[in-house]
């Protein structure tokens, strides 16, 4: 079942997340995603994930639907003009992907080549309207395509941003620009999580929320102070410090977030610092395998 | 105002010794980076002090009254004809200046300042990165805060997803869309952030 039909059959939907390489060996990250055979609906490939270089997605996205994986090609517009997008969309298309997650993408000096010229020609809701023009056959500048694509895009969201208003408008123009489903930034507050689906419950957009299950206090300081975008409260970081197993407590943490927010949203997407060692004992952990 | 930052004095000393050695002026400029204290008269002293202390022949040090005006250049050697001497200008001022002196003074030309935004300054703080010079200004509907200049990826339908606590992920600052944000909401005029907006285009010559 491709993941459009995923997204339409009500199914409670689980995706997870994977990078390609720093170099060119794929076998890591191939041996990583067929432990998720079974489990996620999707798998998510980053794209140059925290502006640092990494092998094309469009690569990998080809290689795991050819092993019978559907994908989410991640798509910023951190590294390329609206000549170069287009380009890839209609390379991912002809390469049999069929699902786009568009975002804006983290500024170049959070990652390992800061000095890179940033590109950001487009934002993330003028990348979703390029999509929607090129699924019906035409190019940024209205001219006819030689075949149309066929893609299904997503986009992002950050439920802990703050204002929430100022987030929704945002969202909003991402659902008239027809993104067909959200994926969240990493959840660690449940309540702030289901105040934000309350909110754009009107859109009827399918929410999947982010979901990273701690290893460790340093890792998780490492992620509040250096992701952009993720918040970790402190009565967490307190169960992590104290926790005599900090990666099962992580995990606990993680299966008690699913379970709290599981009636506010579409499906959950998981990802993992270090490998999927633990998605499959997570998702039995809520029920989900 | 064209906002500047000195150059690291061992980049300009680099840069002189692949020139031949020729009586050097450095100039100033009267405008703006006088006032951000970058290219003023004490910024010039300084300068012509720590190269004549390298041992290298300066001629003078001197103040145009609008490096990116060729008028001002005119009058300046009309009131001081010794500049005909100098072989080098070292010009402390923005990179228009630099290149407007470049193509008129029939001299070698080096630059002793970086030109990184346009701003402006209110006593002594300097605002930096006002303006993108995107040719298609629509500052208005944004409360007047420019968010293509103001955010570091130009967002211009709302904020990225990387701030926190309405702070800018990039920068030490809060996020340029908060503050548009509260600014229109205080006007009660957040429906002018209703529409999407197109993107840039880059085509200036339209």
């Amino acid at each position: 079942m491709g993941f459009e039909d995923v997204l339409g059959s009500g199914k409670f939907m689980v995706t997870a997340e994977v990078s390609p390489p720093k170099g060119t060996d794929l076998s890591g990250v191939l041996a990583e995603v067929r432990q998720l055979h079974g489990l996620a609906d999707a798998v998510n490939v980053t794209d140059n994930q925290r502006a640092v270089m990494r092998m094309s997605p469009l690569v990998l996205c080809h290689r795991l639907a050819e092993t019978g994986f559907e994908t989410i090609m991640h798509m910023t517009c951190r590294d390329r003009n609206r000549l170069a997008l287009q380009s890839d969309l209609l390379a991912a298309h002809a390469l049999g992907i069929h699902t786009v997650l568009a975002m804006s993408g983290d500024y170049p000096t959070m990652g390992d080549q800061p000095s890179t010229k940033p590109v950001f020609d487009l934002d993330s809701v003028q990348l979703l309207q390029l999509i929607e023009k090129m699924n019906n056959g035409f190019d940024f500048q209205d001219e006819p395509l030689a075949g149309h694509t066929s893609l299904c895009a997503g986009a992002a969201a950050n439920p802990g941003a703050r204002p929430l208003a100022l987030q929704l408008l945002k969202l909003n123009k991402k659902v008239s620009a027809k993104a067909r489903f959200i994926q969240t930034q990493a959840v660690f507050d449940a309540a702030v999580f289901n105040e934000f689906a309350g909110a754009i419950k009107n859109t009827g957009i399918p929410v999947i929320a982010g979901i990273i299950p701690l290893k460790s206090v340093r890792s998780a300081r490492f992620m509040n102070a250096g992701i952009p975008g993720v918040t970790i409260p402190e009565d967490i970081m307190r169960r992590m410090e104290t926790a005599a197993d900090p990666v099962s407590e992580g995990l606990e943490i993680a299966a008690e977030t699913i379970i709290t927010i599981r009636q506010n949203c579409r499906g959950i997407h998981i990802m993992p610092v270090g490998g999927h060692g633990n998605t499959r004992r997570l998702l039995e952990m809520c029920g989900l395998d | 105002m064209i906002i500047t930052r000195p150059k690291p004095i061992e980049e300009i000393l680099t840069m002189l010794e692949k020139f031949p050695a020729s009586p050097i002026c450095v100039v100033g400029c009267g405008i703006c980076a006088r006032k951000i204290q970058t290219g003023g008269e004490s910024q010039v002293s300084s300068m012509v002090s720590q190269l004549r202390r390298r041992g290298l022949d300066v001629l003078d040090g001197t103040m145009v009254h609008h490096a990116c005006s060729a008028v001002s250049w005119n009058e300046l050697n009309e009131e001081d004809p010794a500049l005909a001497q100098a072989g080098i200008l070292l010009v402390l001022s923005c990179g228009a200046g630099i290149s407007l002196l470049g193509r008129i003074s029939g001299k070698s030309v080096l630059p002793g300042l970086d030109t990184t935004s346009i701003g402006g300054a209110l006593a002594d703080d300097i605002f930096e990165g006002l303006c993108s010079m995107c040719g298609e200004c629509d500052v208005g509907i944004f409360a007047g805060l420019c968010p293509k200049s103001g955010c570091p990826k130009s967002q211009v339908n709302g904020p990225c997803g990387g701030s926190s606590d309405g702070n800018c992920e990039v920068e030490e600052r809060k996020c340029i869309w908060v503050r548009i944000f509260e600014t229109l909401e205080c006007r009660g005029m957040l429906d002018l952030l209703d529409d999407t907006r197109p993107p840039a285009n880059h085509d200036r010559r339209l």
